[in-house]
């Protein structure tokens, strides 16, 4: 440790730390501008100057760009170290517009703050100041110039740290500009980053422009719940209704910042669609008419058929409370369920997954920012888990390898190695790729170790590709820090336990190894802990053919995920069908019973990540119908009443309860006990205490071996924007999504005599898909990629890789026709 | 669209260096001499050639004055703005050069002949106050030096 004095305060420091830190840490903030501890320092802005009075480099220094030193003597109050910031401070408001007032920054700004802490009032420059041309750049974020300081915060975040090139800076001298060479809708999906990192108002928020200030909004640490990573946010409300969603720092996850879905993902909470009164057959209600009458239809078919003719649907965006009540009351009642997944494969796929991780290749985004090598199996980060493709490039900057085996054409804002390969390959890739990057026979391994290994090394997927996989397997063999990344979705049912087991046989070897699954949803891991394999779509569909289901509940769950159509006629065969949503969807629509839940702004909740973290989402307002909703943009309503208008929806868990005629005065603590372990242990801020090793680690898949050719293997694609159920329905969003296109190798299309822009429809079996073709260059060949946006009817393929026959592929006339 | 022979040119020249971005200035000049000024287009072009970015291109040619992103007439004057000549007078040069031309500092004439750009100081301190005409450096310059030299362009013209 290092021992300096700043401002006559001791301060002890690990070598390597900058002066500007090492006050922070003291308490002491130096004014800064262009530092920021994830961006680095660049000195471009001067107004971190301070006095050093004792060290290597006496006088006006920059505190970010110099390392404290053993003996240094520091003072951030000396007569010209403020005489220095303050002329800085006038320099800097130079050309700035003197308008704080309509500025969407103030009350947030840096530059504001920085001005009036450093006494500057008065302008002494006769010169007239220097303008701008703003540009539009999208939906998201709104540009105004001449606000800017020349802290090259903004490229350095979006050129650097995320690896995004259509923002730049041009000119030079007074005349640079920060933009893009034209007008234009900014092409990264963490541009919403700007906001947070300019520290004026050059990038501000457009969705909510000049909806408050700072002051006016109440700020609530949340967790954001558009996909499994869990990153860290704070909640902006005002006047009910969610107003801004902002990264909150997170060192473990998602370090400061956040992506575009989970910033803008919020407006489903106030759509004007969003259901919030009760409904039974069609007639609004009081929730708890409804209750009753939902919890009498239930029990009255119970007692006629039997408790398993109840069964529950639940999805990852239940919340950790929720998925208690489910567990609980579902086994008190006999009831069936909860049923998740579309069917087989992607419910194997999630529980190898969940119950693959354990303690010792448990990693976090940050450790793999500190990976070395890192191999994507089956996982597209930008669009399943955004977050960690930021994380993958800052390990890319430090020089790790990353290499990605997919059938899709990942895009990723770094350079990786690429292997074409089908989802069934995939499982027979990782194991081959594993037997090379182990060097020797493994005597150091333990028997089972050793099988596992032994089954790598026999592994073989196609001559085509063995090779590309063994020099992959042989630039892995120095790497000290390996993670191997699998999703669930685009996978083969038994590749995330393959991963799994990849890792583990690094780890054996001695080296530090990670396995870091990506799962469908904020809460995914926790239902692939809690539920069981065999309750999936489609055994519910089953059940519902053969007549054994007679009522469905569905909490907060979007019946595509499961595998069923909007109008499918399954759902008109039961009895009762309740639905408990915040969202307005076709299930809800032809509910017998519906009844509105509060959204986690509202109710709050616990999440379990991918990285097995628990993360907690308080209450961020008491619910109800937002205000300009009430009063129709105007002032406030000016009656009043003793309620809250349109504040009838419950937190899920309490339906529940309620549906079991348990009351709603369930503690949410119990309901989380009532889960199976280790997620009953689960506390805030903590990991889930996972175990020390996996029952089946180092089991070997049943058969590796691919499947047989002919036919496509049909893989449902994430979209970052317009495929996730809660921000599909932002309106910013929307704008930004991509046209809905099945897309094709062009070696396949041509074998099957298809050409861009041709529309086909697919037989799945259980539905048809139809869509017009897009040639894809670096997808894997005999896959048909099937994107999970509007305007395709993707739910016919939602059970993971199902392989259609070429027959079942034609081309039909835009009107439908064949 | 470059020439071939343009583009074959470049392309050796590029392919000679070990870091081709090293070579964004020179080729960015290449394209400027070719179209007269440097097209969005070139910026692509440029960028396609040098393996860069069309923004990181971009970033190299806003930041000089002597790369011109916008069209300029036939005779560039570059009028120095800086202190040595301002002592010398340069500023009322300038306003005397735009006076005559008619035409605001950044603008060029309607004649398409001459465009007006104060730089700073161009190194020739010791004929302040001075400019250049495409290049070519003239100073210590008056009122009657400046009309001369107009009239002889627009006559050579
Ligand atoms: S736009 Fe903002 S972040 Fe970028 S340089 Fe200007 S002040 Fe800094
Ligand atoms: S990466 Fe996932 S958890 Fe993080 S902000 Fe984006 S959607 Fe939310
Ligand atoms: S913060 Fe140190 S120079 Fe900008
Ligand atoms: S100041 Fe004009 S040439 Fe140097």
């Amino acid at each position: 440790m290092i021992k300096l004095i700043i401002d006559n305060l001791r301060v002890e420091v690990p070598p390597g730390t900058r002066v500007i830190d090492a006050a922070e840490q003291a308490g002491i903030m130096i004014p800064r501008f262009c530092y920021h501890p994830a961006l680095g320092a660049v000195g471009a802005c001067r107004v971190c100057a301070v006095q050093v009075l004792e060290g290597s480099c006496r006088g006006i220094r920059m505190s970010c760009m110099i390392e404290a030193e053993e003996g240094m003597v520091i003072s951030t109050t000396d007569e010209e170290a403020v005489a220095f910031r303050r002329q800085v401070i006038e320099w800097l408001m130079a050309n700035h517009p003197h308008d704080c007032p309509v500025c969407d920054e103030g009350g947030q700004c840096l530059l504001q703050d920085m001005t009036v802490s450093g006494g500057h009032g008065r302008r002494r420059l006769p010169v007239k100041k220097r303008t701008h041309i703003d540009q539009h750049l999208g939906p998201l974020v709104v540009h105004e110039m001449n606000r800017c300081i020349q802290c090259y915060r903004c490229v350095r975040f979006y050129r650097e740290y995320a690896g995004y090139t259509d923002l730049g800076v041009m000119g030079s001298a007074g005349r640079v500009y920060f933009g893009r060479r034209s007008d234009g809708v900014l092409e990264s999906p963490f541009a919403g980053n700007l906001i947070d990192v300019c520290p004026t108002g050059v990038f501000t928020d457009r969705p909510s422009r000049f909806k408050g200030r700072y002051w006016d909004f109440e700020r609530t640490p949340s967790v954001c719940i558009h996909c499994s990573l869990g990153c860290r946010v704070t909640v902006n409300t005002r006047y009910r209704e969610v107003v801004r969603v902002e990264a909150a720092h997170d060192p473990q996850v998602n370090g400061w910042f956040i992506c575009d879905r989970g910033r803008y993902g919020f407006p489903y909470a106030s759509s004007p669609q969003r259901p919030r009164s009760a409904r039974i057959d069609g007639r609004k209600s009081g929730v708890d008419e409804a209750l009753d009458e939902a919890a009498r239809r239930l029990s009255g078919i119970a007692q006629r058929h039997g408790s398993g003719s109840v069964a529950l649907a639940a999805s990852g965006r239940v919340c950790l409370e929720t998925l208690g009540a489910l567990t609980r009351f579902g086994s008190e009642k006999g009831w069936r369920g909860p049923f998740f997944r579309a069917g087989p494969r992607t419910a194997e796929a999630l529980q190898s997954a969940s119950k693959n991780l354990e303690e010792k290749i448990s990693i976090s985004l940050k450790d793999i920012e500190k990976s070395d090598f890192i191999l994507l199996v089956g996982c597209d980060p930008v669009n399943e888990a955004p977050m960690l493709a930021l994380s993958v490039r800052q390990a890319r900057r430090r020089g790790a390898v990353v290499a990605l085996a997919d059938a899709r054409s990942v895009q990723l804002p770094l350079d990786a190695r690429r292997l074409a390969l089908r989802p069934s390959q995939l499982t027979a890739a990782l194991m081959r790729f594993a037997g090379k990057a182990v060097a020797d026979g493994g005597a150091a391994l333990s028997d089972r170790a050793r099988g596992f290994l032994q089954a790598c090394r026999d592994s073989r997927v196609d001559p085509a590709v063995d090779e590309q996989i063994d020099h992959l397997g042989l630039a892995a063999r120095e790497s000290r820090r390996p993670v191997v990344v699998c999703g669930t979705s685009a996978v083969a049912p038994d590749t995330p336990a393959a991963a799994a087991n990849v890792a583990r046989l690094l780890a054996a070897e001695g080296r530090k190894a990670g396995f870091f699954p990506v799962l469908p949803g904020a809460n995914a891991l926790a239902l692939g802990l809690a539920g069981r394999t065999a309750d999936h779509g489609a055994a519910l569909r089953e059940a519902l053919e053969k007549g054994d289901v007679r009522a469905l509940v569905v909490v907060e769950t979007n019946l595509s995920e499961l595998g069923f159509s909007a109008d499918d006629p399954l759902l008109e065969n039961l009895e009762a069908l309740v639905v408990c949503d915040c969202l307005d969807s076709a299930a809800g629509r032809a509910a017998r019973v519906f009844i509105p839940t509060q959204t986690v702004f509202e109710a709050g909740g616990t999440f379990v990540s991918a990285e097995a973290r628990v993360r907690e989402a308080r209450p961020a307002f008491r619910g109800g119908t937002p205000v300009a909703q009430v009063s129709g943009g105007g002032h406030p309503p000016r009656t009043f009443s003793p309620d809250i208008p349109g504040a009838d929806p419950l937190p899920a868990w309490q339906v529940l309860a309620a549906l079991a005629r348990e009351g709603t005065r369930v503690s949410a603590d119990t309901l989380r006990k009532a889960l199976p372990a280790p997620l009953c242990g689960a506390a805030p801020g903590k990991r889930l205490a996972l175990p020390a090793s996996a029952p089946d680690a180092f089991q070997p898949p049943e058969d590796p071996a691919t499947a047989a050719d002919g036919g496509l293997e049909v893989v449902v694609c994430e979209h970052i924007f317009g495929s996730e159920p809660l921000s599909r329905r932002a309106a910013c969003l929307q704008e930004l999504e991509s046209a809905p296109r099945l897309g094709l190798h062009p070696g396949d299309a041509a074998a099957l005599q298809l050409s861009a822009g041709q529309r086909v429809a697919v037989d799945c079996g259980r539905g048809v898909i139809e869509g017009e073709i897009e040639i894809v260059n670096e997808m894997a060949r005999g896959v048909l990629l099937v994107p999970r946006l509007r305007g395709i009817d993707w739910h016919a393929a939602a059970d993971g890789p199902l392989v259609v026959a070429v027959a079942d592929i034609r081309s039909v006339k835009p009107n439908g026709e064949s | 669209m470059l020439p071939e022979n343009l583009k074959k040119e470049l392309q050796d020249r590029i392919a000679a260096v070990d870091h081709p971005r090293e070579l964004v200035v020179d080729v960015l000049f290449a394209l400027q001499a070719h179209y007269g000024f440097v097209t969005d287009e070139a910026v692509e072009e440029a960028a396609g050639l040098l393996g860069m970015t069309p923004m990181e291109v971009d970033e190299v040619a806003t930041f000089y004055t002597f790369v011109y992103r916008r069209p300029v007439g036939k005779y560039v004057i570059h009028v120095c703005d800086s202190v040595i000549c301002w002592l010398e007078g340069g500023r009322s040069l300038q306003e005397y050069l735009s006076q005559k031309l008619s035409i605001a500092p950044g603008e060029t004439t309607a004649d398409g002949l001459f465009t007006l750009l104060p730089v700073c100081c161009i190194g020739y301190c010791d004929r302040a106050p001075a400019m250049l005409i495409n290049k070519k450096v003239y100073g210590p310059l008056t009122p009657e030096t400046i009309d001369q030299l107009l009239d002889e362009l627009r006559e050579a013209h």
